[in-house]
């Protein structure tokens, strides 16, 4: 399966009839594209597959409810601190345990943090060659490309993410997969000579994220320009809600449709009750459907499209700008490189506030009372709405759990958009490199997450 | 120099801590060339390399393949975090796969066991940790392409935890913290299973002083890995009943039931072989 280095496609291996995109790049996790093609050189259908799976549901069988967490951060580098908070909800949910108001509030601070490296990252690294060097030599269409030219972009990047990433380490210990974060709340709390120290760091930086995100808004509309095979997203976009707001964790998930139709609100319960998961021979992910709603993207763009809190004035400012500009919904993939820098904002505001807001009383846990339960949580992770749920024993040892992540609800949005892109681009079993960009361009608003979808 | 980076199965943790180097690292990388790197670059195809930063364990035969062609094509290959260097969280517990091969449309198919990278290519540099802190990866890296040694340090996670000890007997172990832990205290005097003792340090402590339990990510301490004679189990078993003043027997009667915490990320490494412990950066 190792690429024979003969090029894009590899069409003989695969029965002649589809033609494959292999190793997906700047992506996190290997995973593939395959189109589909009819005897005539039509395209007909083409599809993600994710090739990597290592079963986390089926780890934690047998083990203590308390070590779970732990465990299950491991599953994603990127999303793992929520992976970590959705477990240690799940089991909060099991046991009736409310965490105390000092642990909720870090938490949350913590979150925010860890969603504007997470995003800061996937800026950096995965998403910004494509619009800055959209036209350059794939050889070069990479961070170090972007150095070599745009070194001051690279420098402002680098900047806030240090900032980011400094502020995790003094409060958590670790900017991936920290182990703060326990069932029944932290197992510490930070000083104030912490929050004002992590405060100067974030507030440095503010200059430096205004100039990304002026940046980010010419190089979209230089690049909307510039791509032709943009199509809008069809069927809904979703997101976690707390009184129609989106939320981190939610108590409400918020669908709303990309053309028309209703928008419809489900308690977290209703909702994970609707999920029914359609496992596929071709590929290590199953698709997550949500009742009878059909399609549905998670995600930085749906998360935009639901509107920010007023905790956050600037990054509100600037989605209502953003939405005057290109209308409301954000349906282009185009403009998933704006919806991460507004949440990159929104993450530095409410950390920012939250940091100020210490609570007077510090009390970091409470011990839950394991009993013979159901629990399950529903939050946002920076790819999507993440699900965890869990029945443990009286003892607190595990006997089933289930993870539906982000990427699985999107599949078959993922799936529909990628074969319009590929109808658009593709030509008979020639996969040329435009087309092999464009492909992967698509597939990169979706903001995949292999192994988070596998775990 | 030619650099790659490439991740087997891994949850990209190790390739987010590297990413976490910042500038000084796509300085470097600018000043070299990046062969492939699925997380970086749109390389398609493996091509030979002064130096590989191989995350992950082998779980499936494309792994496999993946591997045995970096160790074909490769100088030097770095295996970073705890999959690559033990096998990791993946190979913490045996799984079903989750459904029948259909062998319709090639996906790779699991392995009995998962392996860690060692198992089928030379390695130059180890460096545990789940994940290695940035410093220590970019610092490695630096080390490789310059040819100067690494930075090494053998000491265990307590051998840098600021937290006393005091010498009191526990009733029985547990895994939560209950309303939080002095932030003086010894995570052990608690009753919580902290791997400290056992497990090689150079991580400055961080989850200990943040009054969370070292889990052993970094793996087996430089006294373990030593002689046969130690084991991560035995080890904590004496370091506990020293601490504690509970007597070994009885200590070891109630660890039995936490073997597998104590293993999470060697269970596939047991013995973590000696060549390991010669050659790990960051100590």
């Amino acid at each position: 399966m190792v690429d024979t280095g003969v090029g894009l496609t590899d069409a003989s291996d695969l029965g002649g009839g589809r033609v494959r995109l292999y190793p997906l790049t700047r992506v996190m996790g290997r995973a593939d594209i395959e189109v589909s093609i009819s005897g005539e050189g039509q395209v007909g259908e083409a599809r993600f597959r994710a090739l990597e799976y290592r079963g986390f549901e089926q780890m934690v069988l047998g083990m203590p409810a308390f070590r779970v967490p732990s465990m299950l951060s491991r599953i994603c580098g990127a999303c793992g601190p929520f992976h970590q908070l959705a477990a240690c909800i799940a089991v909060e949910n099991g046991c009736s345990t409310d965490v105390p108001k000092a642990a909720g509030w870090f938490r949350e601070l913590l979150a925010w943090l860890w969603l504007g490296q997470s995003h800061l990252v996937n800026i950096t690294y995965l998403a910004l060659p494509d619009f800055v060097l959209p036209m350059s030599d794939p050889a070069v269409r990479n961070v170090v490309g972007i150095y070599a030219v745009e070194h001051e972009t690279v420098h402002r990047l680098t900047t806030v993410l240090a900032a980011f990433s400094e502020a995790l380490d003094m409060l958590a210990g670790l900017p991936v997969h920290p182990a703060v974060v326990v069932p029944g709340g932290v197992s510490y709390l930070p000083d104030w000579s912490a929050c004002t120290k992590a405060s100067v760091l974030l507030s440095g930086c503010e200059h430096e994220l205004r100039e990304i995100l002026r940046l980010v808004e010419m190089i979209t509309k230089r690049n909307a320009q510039m791509i032709e095979s943009a199509m809008p997203f069809r069927g809904h976009y979703m997101a976690s809600t707390v009184a129609g707001r989106q939320a981190l964790v939610g108590e409400t998930v918020t669908a709303a449709p990309f053309q028309q139709g209703e928008t419809r609100e489900m308690p977290a319960r209703d909702f994970y009750d609707s999920i029914v998961e359609k496992p596929v021979p071709w590929s290590y992910l199953v698709e997550a459907a949500v009742g009878d709603m059909g399609p549905v993207l998670v995600g930085p763009l749906a998360r935009v499209n639901l509107g920010f809190d007023t905790q956050a004035p600037w990054a509100e400012l600037e989605r209502a700008r953003t939405t005057e500009i290109w209308g409301h919904p954000l349906d282009r993939e185009f403009l998933f490189l704006v919806a991460l820098i507004l949440e990159v904002i929104r993450a530095w505001e409410n950390a920012l506030l939250l940091l100020e807001q210490r609570p007077k009383v510090m009390e970091p846990c409470v011990r839950p009372k394991l009993v013979d339960s159901e629990g399950m949580a529903v939050v946002e992770s920076p790819r999507g709405t993440l699900v965890h749920s869990l029945r443990m024993d009286a003892e607190g040892f595990i006997t089933s759990y289930r993870i539906v992540s982000p990427l699985q609800f999107n599949f078959a949005m993922l799936n529909q958009h990628l074969t319009g892109c590929a109808r658009k681009t593709v030509g008979g079993m020639e996969l040329s490199e435009g087309a092999a960009q464009n492909l992967q361009f698509a597939l990169r608003a979706f903001s995949p997450c292999v192994p988070c979808g596998t775990h | 120099m030619y650099i790659a980076t490439v991740a087997l199965s891994s949850c990209g943790g190790c390739h987010q801590s590297l990413f976490l180097a910042g500038e000084p690292l796509i300085a470097m990388l600018c000043d070299n060339n990046i062969s492939f790197s699925n997380y970086m670059v749109d390389a398609r195809s493996i091509s030979p390399s002064d130096v590989v930063l191989a995350t992950g364990a082998i779980r499936n035969y494309e792994e496999l393949e993946i591997a045995d062609e970096i160790g074909r094509t490769s100088r030097k290959v770095i295996a970073v975090g705890s999959c690559a260097v033990y096998g990791g969280v993946p190979g913490a517990r045996d799984i079903e796969p989750p459904r029948p091969e259909t062998g319709e449309a090639l996906i790779p198919g699991l392995l009995d066991e998962v392996q860690p990278l060692d198992s089928r290519i030379d390695i130059e540099l180890y460096i545990p940790g789940c994940p290695p802190p940035p410093n220590l990866i970019f610092e490695a890296l630096r080390s490789v392409l310059e040819g100067y040694g690494h930075p090494s340090f053998d000491g265990t996670v307590c051998s840098e935890c600021t937290r006393g000890v005091e010498h009191k007997g526990v009733k029985a172990w547990n895994h939560h913290p209950g309303c939080g832990v002095p932030s003086m205290l010894c995570l052990l005097n608690r009753g919580l299973l902290c791997l400290g003792p056992v497990t090689r340090g150079g991580c400055h402590a961080v989850c200990t002083s943040k009054g969370a339990v070292c889990i052993g990510c970094r793996g087996p301490s430089a006294m373990v890995l030593s002689s046969q004679l130690h084991s991560m189990f035995s080890d904590m078993v004496k370091f506990v009943s020293l601490t504690t003043g509970n007597r070994e027997e009885k200590t070891a009667g109630q660890m039995m039931s936490m073997l597998k915490s104590l293993y999470m990320f060697t269970r596939r490494d047991p013995v973590t072989r000696a060549r390991v412990g010669e050659k790990v950066a960051g100590g």
